[in-house]
């Protein structure tokens, strides 16, 4: 048998199936907009972002994170939908037009995700840090917190950046130019701590001395009262001598014994 | 007719110093420059700025053990003195100051137990952790029958130095700390044992089994008490320990510090 396609090729057709196109999508993003919703709620995705500029952001506008996201779910949907609907209905005048643009869309919806992801975790870090740092009542420490959030917010611009085709090598020369200054400083403020942890982990896990020894490190002799990953402390006369534990790798150690 | 607030004030008439359990930093602002009464903040940490402030090293859940902790604290830092009358107002049902009290400063009844809290060698927390297991040991006791526990915390070093192993060490090249749930567990099955349990400053369990061997001469404690008592005051009179006893005949936990019985508490109150 037969089939009869032409009313399939029928320029009237063609616009009903646009249009039945076109009504598809848009119930369809409504429906992916609210199962997004739902779902963003149910992981505790409001909880989590709570107190970011972007929530505050949301808010400013009468809405929450969590709407903002599922409507914008369901705009791309509806974009999508509308350019299917154009290109069925062959109302489009020149297709190498749109699909340039239609293959730049995932890009664009990609580079927008990271980013928001990018400031909501920037300040999250920040919140994080400044909780850890606040019973260290000194003012200058309030830089810290706002570094972290800014590195964390750089790295996301970079990706969202290079997502959308900029040229971004420039930025990466300075992103690198700071990693390796950030571990260059940690490295050498932090060293004699560095080495201070890598002996404290061997004194932990022999036991050389524990407490109650008497002890000489270096010139201090006395009681061991303390060891830790950092430091053993010694109690001599009154006297409590907190020494870094590399001392007892570079001076050596001598275990008392009457 | 009188209003409500009126009938507080004889309550709040004519006190020397008002005590403010656990401000937040609105009621701070609110009471700080009060009139006829200098203001002192008690809470677990100056988070309004006080200027007079007593730092409580636990929170008290009885808001009498936390006023009397507070009066003693106030004493020992000079922010108040013998006789004073005091105004003290504190959160007892909620978060937010909910109540106040009026009471005197009596210097007869000063206890030291803000000096065994604050004062020592020892971290606070450390010490709350251990009165924690022997109070918890107290009430339960071992397996239904009533122990008894010594507890020696702080200045580990010299402890170890006037004491002797009973036997093998069970914490030997270990880094237990008190306060960790299994541990607590631990001290119970080790309170069986004879001996004393050596803890450090930070909370590290250094021995366990120990016998302690301070010279005893001078150290005053109450008659009656027996030798896991005397013990644990000649050896807090012998270092700068605190020692924490839990008696096996009658229940009690008790603080000793600089040889002399600081602090006694009925497990069952708790």
């Amino acid at each position: 048998m037969q089939v009869d396609f032409s009313p399939v090729l029928d320029p009237e057709f063609r616009y009903v199936l646009a249009l039945a196109v076109l009504f598809a999508g848009v119930a369809l993003g409504y429906v992916v907009g609210r199962v997004n919703e739902r779902l963003l709620l149910a992981l505790g995705v409001d909880d989590a972002v709570e107190g970011t500029s972007i929530e505050r952001m949301a808010r400013d506008v009468g809405a929450s994170t969590v709407t903002l996201v599922a409507r914008l779910t369901s705009w791309i949907i509806y974009a999508f939908s509308v350019l299917v609907a154009l290109q069925v209905a062959e109302l489009t005048v020149q297709d190498a037009v749109w699909y340039p643009i239609v293959g730049f869309i995932p890009s664009v919806v990609i580079a927008v995700a990271v980013l928001f992801f990018g400031v909501i975790a920037g300040d999250k870090a920040e919140l994080f840090v400044s909780e850890r740092l606040r019973s260290v009542k000194v003012p200058e420490m309030s830089v810290v917190p706002k570094v972290v959030k800014y590195s964390v917010l750089f790295v996301a611009v970079l990706v969202a950046l290079s997502q959308v085709g900029v040229a971004i090598d420039a930025l990466l020369v300075l992103l690198a130019a700071y990693v390796g200054s950030l571990i260059l400083f940690t490295a050498v403020a932090t060293h004699q701590l560095l080495t201070s942890a890598a002996s404290g982990v061997y004194l932990l896990l022999r036991q050389p001395y524990g407490i109650g020894d008497r002890v000489a490190i270096g010139e201090h002799e006395g009681i061991v009262q303390e060891v830790n990953v950092f430091v053993t402390r010694v109690e001599d006369d009154g006297r409590e001598y907190v020494l870094p534990n590399h001392l007892v790798f570079d001076r050596g150690v001598v275990v008392v014994r009457e | 007719m009188a209003r409500p607030t009126e009938l507080l004030d004889d309550v709040l008439d004519g006190i020397d110093v008002l005590l403010v359990f656990s401000p937040s930093g609105a009621y701070y602002d609110r009471v700080k420059d009060v009139e006829g009464a200098d203001v002192v903040v008690v809470a677990t940490e100056n988070a309004v700025g006080a200027e007079t402030f007593v730092e409580l090293p636990l929170a008290f859940d009885d808001v009498k053990e936390r006023i009397r902790f507070g009066i003693e604290g106030a004493l020992s830092e000079g922010a108040v003195e013998d006789g004073d009358a005091l105004g003290c107002a504190a959160p007892l049902f909620g978060d937010e100051v909910d109540m106040v009290a009026r009471t005197k400063v009596d210097e007869s009844r000063h206890s030291g137990i803000y000096d065994l809290f604050a004062n020592s060698r020892a971290e606070p927390g450390v010490i709350r952790d251990v009165f924690e297991v022997a109070i918890e040991l107290g009430q339960k006791g071992q397996k239904g029958e009533p122990v008894g526990a010594l507890f020696v915390v702080g200045d580990a070093g010299k402890v170890m130095n006037k004491s002797r192993p009973l036997s093998y060490n069970p914490f030997e090249k270990s880094h237990v700390h008190v306060g960790d749930p299994i541990v607590n567990v631990m001290l119970k099955e080790f309170s069986r044992l004879d001996g004393a349990f050596v803890i450090s400053d930070s909370g590290k369990i250094v021995s366990a089994y120990r016998y302690l061997e301070p010279g005893a001469e001078g150290t005053d404690i109450p008659k009656g008490l027996g030798a896991r008592h005397m013990a644990a005051g000649a050896i807090t009179r012998d270092t700068t320990a605190v020692a924490i006893v839990l008696s096996e005949s009658d229940g009690l936990v008790r603080a000793f510090k600089g040889g002399e019985l600081v602090l006694e508490l009925d497990p069952e109150e708790y």
